[in-house]
């Protein structure tokens, strides 16, 4: 058994088509993740529609899907009302939420689809779009063990983790990893110490074949936006050394970097992992590839 | 729409009509029988060690089959064909990418760099 991870869409904040993302791209985040015919999809930004496209053209054609949305702020939901397969008879799509009393991301999604802001109604869809919920943090969905936790975000966010026989995938994407007081930052030079991170983090992502990550800023670009609920690549990076995960792919690009600023923060992150003498492979997400696991 | 304005417009439809579909093509940097420009065409290109295939490689650490070039729409998707050692792209293992112009493919002990025009 393998696992299969897809990138649909990679950006942070707002879709971003321009020369300049064109090799990263342009579309806010929506990550597939396969586990045989299982399939996950972590959250629904633009992304989401060529995925839908991608899904009514498979054979055989997938007839459920999991959507998992780690919280509801527009780059996470915006594509959904454009996904093919909610207007497909005989499509099941299961929209997951942390509590059966709060159902917060199926309300939000069928919301965004009132009459204000879109011209399909929600009650309109041919597919099943069914509200469900993880207990108490965790499910297991055919055979794979889902793990929601939570991520330091304005207005909450949760991020998952997904395992089934040895293959361990971890999607935490919208975090904010705090520089802490006794930590270097800014740490221009790329030659300070390992910066703490939250445990409970180095634990969820122990050892994970991929972590797919919030990396929105470089050490410069975090500088004016602390609070803002992102973090700095060099610190997914210590996280992901800490928690001795095998590759490391930064997501959730800044709308304002260019294809070559997100090399030169892949080239800097990596120069990082090899002086602390980490076994890590870093990349940053692109739209278009999948990974095998 | 005055006269001048609707042949400029025209002018332009035919000369992004005549442009066509984008070529994709490999450039070899690295490994065994360094070519010049390798086109990948027609829709479908198998890249490998079988006699069979388009573009040949000459290595053992290569499989028969060990990968796709899809030409889908006005894309270029490689494909790993399960491959014993696998498809890298610009480092990164990958099981299938679509590709970018300037991209760097290495496969088995050749290294090639892809370019749309």
């Amino acid at each position: 058994m393998a696992a299969y991870v897809k990138f649909w869409g990679t950006r942070g904040s707002i879709p971003t088509p321009a020369s300049w993302t064109r090799v990263y791209g342009g579309n806010t985040s929506c990550v597939e993740v396969r586990f045989d015919d299982t399939i996950f999809i972590c959250d629904a930004g633009s992304g989401i529609r060529e995925l839908g496209k991608d899904l009514l053209a498979r054979n055989p054609r997938p007839k459920c899907v999991h959507l998992m949305i780690t919280h509801t702020h527009w780059d996470h939901i915006q594509g959904f009302p454009f996904f093919a397969p909610v207007y497909t008879k005989a499509m099941q799509i299961n929209v997951y939420g942390q509590r059966a009393e709060e159902n917060s991301p199926y309300r939000v999604l069928s919301g965004q689809m009132s009459s204000d802001y879109f011209p399909v109604s929600f009650k309109d869809l041919g597919a099943s779009v069914v509200p469900d919920h993880l207990q108490e943090g965790r499910k297991r969905i055919d055979g794979v063990e889902v793990r929601s936790f939570p991520l330091n975000h304005p207005g909450g966010c949760f991020g998952y983790c997904l395992e089934k026989d040895g293959r361990k995938i971890v999607y935490a994407t919208d975090n904010e990893l705090e520089i802490q007081a006794e930590d270097l930052f800014p740490d221009l030079e790329n030659s300070g110490p390992l910066r703490r991170v939250p445990e409970e983090l180095i634990q969820v992502a122990q050892d994970a074949d991929l972590l797919v990550t919030d990396a929105q800023y470089d050490e410069k670009g975090y500088l004016t936006k602390k609070t803002w609920g992102h973090s700095c690549c060099f610190s997914v990076t210590d996280l992901a050394i800490q928690a001795r995960v095998k590759n490391l792919a930064l997501f959730h690009h800044d709308p304002e970097s260019t294809d070559l600023e997100i090399d030169e923060k892949v080239e800097t992150c990596r120069l990082r992992a090899a002086r602390h003498g980490a076994d890590l492979r870093i990349s940053a997400a692109r739209e278009g590839v999948e990974l095998k696991f | 729409m005055n006269e001048a304005n609707a042949t400029i417009t025209a002018n332009v439809r035919m000369l992004r009509r005549e442009r066509g579909p984008r070529r994709h093509s490999l450039e070899q940097i690295e490994g065994a029988g360094l070519s010049a420009k390798i086109a990948l065409e027609p829709e479908e290109v198998v890249m490998g060690r079988g006699s069979d295939t388009q573009i040949r490689l000459a290595s053992k650490r290569a499989s028969r089959h060990h990968a796709f070039f899809r030409v889908r729409g006005t894309d270029c998707v490689l494909l790993d064909n399960d491959s014993h050692n696998g498809v890298y792209l610009n480092e990164v293992k990958i099981h299938s990418a679509v590709l970018r112009d300037g991209d760097v493919i290495q496969v088995a002990d050749s290294v090639f760099v892809y370019h749309e025009d």
